[in-house]
Order: C-alpha cells, then structure tokens, then sequence
C-alpha cells in the first residue's frame, strides 16, 4: 500500500484583485512518486506549488501533507517536510554567502551548531559545490546559482521536494546535471519529487506521472498517455518531446511500433528491440498515404 | 560586461589589519575615528592624521583603490578648505576690498579637512580589509540590532542584483537606439527605467519573502561564525584605544593648546 505524501482537494485560489488561479484542484502524490506538473503560462502552476509548504492557503479547499492538513499545522513542520525550490535563484540565496544560504534553514529548524554544519557540509559534498563556501551569489554562475539553491533547500533534509521550473534557463550541460541531481536524490533518498516544468524534453527522465493545470487539473497520467494525446497538447499550449515526434514520423514512414519512445533512452531500446524482431534491420517505406500522414503530422504541431 | 561595485576586492589581501578580528577592528576603528573627530586642537588632529595614513600604510590596500574612492569624498570635503576662510570672523590675514580672509577661519578649515579625511582614511582599514558580509557578521555579534544588520545583508545582496537589473534594462534601451542624455525626452526615459526597476524591486521583494518563510524565516536572520580573537587582537585593539583616549588626555591637559 502506496503512502499519501500530499493529498489536495477541492483546492481554489483567487488573487487579491480577482483573478481565479485554481479552480477545485484535486490531486494526491504517493511517497517517492516524481510529479511533473505541465501547463501553459499563468496555469497556476507556480501558485499550487506554493499551497505545499503552507506559504499560500487557500480560501476554500484542503491540502494535506503526510496525513495533516497544512492549515492546522505550524508552518515550522510542514517546512521540515516539505522543501520549495523557487524558479529564480537570485529569490532563494538571499545570504551573503553560500554557507549562510546553506545554514539559514537548518538554524531555523532549531538544530544545534554542530548539527547545523554538519548538514551544511554533507549537502555540499552531494551536490559536488566544494570550494563554493565562502562565495557570494553573485559572483556564481546560472548553472551554480541553481544548484546553490537546490541545496539551500536539501540542508533541511524534505521528504518532498518541490521544484519550479528546475531547469529553466540552463545551458545544456548544468540542465544535464540537475536532472542527475534530481532523479539521484529520489533513487537513493526516497525523496518525493514534484516539479513544475515547461521542459517536456525533462519530462519523461522525471517524471512518473504528469498532471495537465490549466486552472484546473485537465488531465493525469503517465508521460506516455498524456503525450499520446495531441489534442489535449494543443488546447494547453504544451509540446512533446523530440524523441516522440522524430517516431511519429518514423510511423508515417512505416516504422511498427504501438508505444512512441519519450527520451533517448527509450528510442535505443525500442530501435534494438525492433530491429532483433525483424532479424537484423528496419524496414521503412513510402507509400500514397505516407505523405498526407506526414502533412496531418506536421500541421498538428503547429499550433494553431 | 557588467560591472558591480566592488568594496570587497581587495578584502583578501594579507596584512596585520586583514588579520585583525572583524569584531576588534569595528571597535577600535570607531573609537579612533570619533576621537580625531572630536578634537579640536590642530597639532593633535595633525598626529591623528598622520596616525590614519599610518595605518591606511599598514592596511596595504592599492594606492589607486584609495585614490579612487577619496576624489569622491574630496568633492565634498575641500570646499571647507574655500569656505572657511572667508566667512569666520577673527584676526584678519589680509584682506582685498570687501572679501576678509582670517586666521581662525584657514584654522578653522584646515582642521575640518584634516577631520574629515583621517575619519575617511580609517574607514579603509576597518571596512576594506574584511569581506563585507563579514563587517556585518560583526557588527550582528557586536549586538547591533538585527533588523539593521539584515537591513545592511539585504542591500548588501540585492544591490549587485539591481544594478544588473537597471544595466539590462539600459542595454535595452540603448539597443533600441535610445541615447543618454540630459534633453527632458531621455531623462523621462530614465525616469520611466527606475519606475521599472522599482516595480520589480517590490516583486522581488515579495518572492524572497515568500522563500524566506518555506525556509522557517521568522523575523530575524541568524548565522554562524567562527570568529576568535587571539591575543594579538587584543593587543592591537587596546593600542588603538589607548591611542584615541591619550589624543583628548593631552587635549585637556592643555599640552598643546594653539
């Protein structure tokens, strides 16, 4: 039997001047289940994940976290529990020095001196910022200052981790290690991970299961169900990934295969095993209809 | 590139006044400068700006670095040199028409430079010599009150993220042929840059709070440090005290009285 990390129901929020973000949100999240949450811009995404630690409580609904309602608990517990990455670094290392972002948590949490050093020391080693102790934020880089706040949030050892916009505006390689950092720390700690993500690319490397927000959870599923489904992509201003475009078209060509592979992983393996099936090689091939299935293809990912 | 103001770049150089404690430094500096402050007999000011230079010396900070940071400061302080002269009554030097040059007044003057610029040369020492977070850690230890102390970590942290926020919107504007000027189109441009940067300032505000809290902020910022005082920064501490109590002990001894 599966335990609840967080369970939301009914949950609305309107802004101060009116403007209704969530509307009757429901959804729950098993212990070490990775969640990615997709959504077009101003879904309430970033706004949901703030209702997780008690920061934003809505005016109506409930929001549950290991069985106790956020509302009726200190913040000073949920926080323990449950630890928000925010989108923009430069909003979560707010000490002058990366030590004392790494600190502050811990020292609020009450622990002793040495406890607190301790941890600070153990979240540099595992997330590789040795050296980076004394700097000051802004003299780090994109990739660092993300990392940097990664780790202002593991020192206070969450169960959930909530994420937003993890690996927005990185180059190609920090992207890389965070996903590593992220699917290491569920792997090995068990860490509930709940991220709110543009990046269908990341998606299927961190996710086990995706909700559509839009206001409201539109849709939920695995990443395959619900890149499958291209009309729910389109009326929510979301894409697929390369992967499973690049086989969609390979279908049209007549490539066999009933699931379309989401990352590059799972393209080896379906190639080899198609190509172990047919002894030896792939048989693609034009036909009249490949054409208009490809015409069909493209005119659907344009977003009209 | 951008560039950030950098107080901290020569923070870590070595010297005895890098070494001093942080806490020491602030005490001994303060007492010093609020001593040659509060002098007023020209011979001892004179000791005690010779003293900052000393020190200033001792502290081994660039010369440019110094240069650079006291024409700022001399803008303000030199006009006393022109002024003084001419507007305090007293013995008269000599004078041209109606304009009365006098003696208490170049007295006058000279004394407030001399002030003025030991009090800014002993800043150097004591600020320039330790990173600034840590001057504040200090300070937080010395019991300032924390609200300050995290009104001083804040500005500290968020000045280089606003600077580069206002050059990003400037480039901006520049590359979209905007030109810096003093005509009223361009400085209501500016004016509508900083409305901007101000807006943002206040959304920031608002997301770090919000940050702070998941984090268990509630009210006051605190943090470790490793300071230790060893006993040569008593020694060097109770020297620079000792030194500012003997200036005012010879001042009311009437020692060197002009």
């Amino acid at each position: 039997m599966r335990k609840e990390a967080i369970t939301i129901r009914n949950l609305c929020y309107t802004y101060p001047d009116g403007t209704k973000v969530l509307e009757d949100v429901s959804l729950e999240v098993y212990e070490g289940e990775r969640i990615a949450i997709v959504g077009p811009n101003g879904a309430g995404k970033t706004t949901l994940l703030l209702h997780l630690n008690g920061i934003l409580r809505g005016s109506d609904g409930q929001v549950d976290v290991f069985g106790k309602s956020v509302d009726k608990v200190k913040r000073e517990e949920i926080i323990k529990d449950v630890g928000i990455v925010f989108q923009d670094p430069d909003d979560q290392l707010f000490m002058p020095t990366l030590f004392d972002d790494l600190a502050f948590g811990p020292i609020n949490m009450g622990l002793k001196e040495d406890e607190v050093r301790e941890r600070v020391e153990k979240t540099i080693l595992s997330l590789g910022l040795m050296g980076y102790e004394n700097r000051c934020p802004h003299h780090l880089s994109g990739g660092e200052k993300k990392k940097a706040a990664l780790a202002a949030v593991m020192s206070m050892e969450p169960r959930i981790l909530v994420l937003d916009e993890p690996t927005a505006n990185l180059d190609p390689k920090s992207r890389a290690e965070l996903i590593k950092i992220v699917k290491d720390l569920n792997e090995r700690e068990g860490i509930t991970v709940i991220m709110a993500t543009h990046d269908v690319n990341a998606v299927p490397a961190l996710a086990d299961r995706v909700f559509v927000l839009n206001k409201r959870v539109i849709a939920e599923g695995t990443a395959q169900e619900i890149f499958s489904d291209g009309d729910l992509m389109n009326a929510n201003n979301l894409g697929v990934p390369e992967v499973f475009k690049l086989f969609e078209v390979l279908r049209c060509f007549g490539y066999n295969c009933e699931e379309l592979p989401l990352s590059i992983d799972e393209a080896i393996e379906h190639l080899t095993r198609t190509v172990e099936v047919n002894g030896g090689h792939i048989h693609l091939h034009i036909h009249e209809h490949t054409h208009d299935e490809v015409k069909k293809l493209r005119s659907k990912y344009e977003h009209h | 590139m951008i560039e950030y103001p950098e107080i901290d770049r020569y923070a870590s150089l070595d010297s005895p006044m890098h070494r001093f404690d942080p806490r020491a430094k602030v005490i001994a500096f303060l007492f010093l400068i609020f001593s040659i402050v509060l002098l007023n007999d020209l011979k001892l000011v004179l000791i005690g700006f010779i003293v900052s230079i000393l020190f200033l010396i001792a502290s081994k900070l660039p010369f440019h670095f110094v240069i650079q940071h006291l024409k700022g400061v001399s803008l303000f302080i030199l006009p006393f040199l022109v002024i003084m002269p001419f507007t305090v009554k007293g013995n008269e030097i000599f004078s041209f028409y109606a304009i009365k040059v006098t003696y208490e007044g170049l007295r006058y003057g000279i004394l407030v430079v001399l002030k003025a610029f030991s009090a800014v040369m002993l800043i150097f020492p004591m600020i320039a010599t330790t990173k600034f977070e840590t001057t504040l850690k200090a300070l937080d230890k010395l019991k300032v009150p924390n609200i300050l102390v995290q009104m001083l970590m804040f500005t500290y942290r968020y000045l280089f993220v606003f600077v580069n926020v206002f050059q990003r919107l400037l480039i901006a504007m520049e590359s979209r042929g905007f030109k810096l000027g003093t005509s009223s189109y361009a400085l209501r441009t500016i004016g509508n840059a900083l409305g901007m940067l101000f807006v943002r300032s206040y959304e920031r505000a608002e997301r770090v709070y919000l940050a702070m809290r998941s984090r268990g902020y509630a009210g006051s910022q605190k943090t470790l440090v490793g300071f230790k005082m060893c006993t040569k920064d008593y020694v060097l501490a109770v020297f620079i005290i000792a030194f500012a109590v003997c200036l005012h002990i010879v001042c009311y001894a009437g020692v060197g009285v002009v």
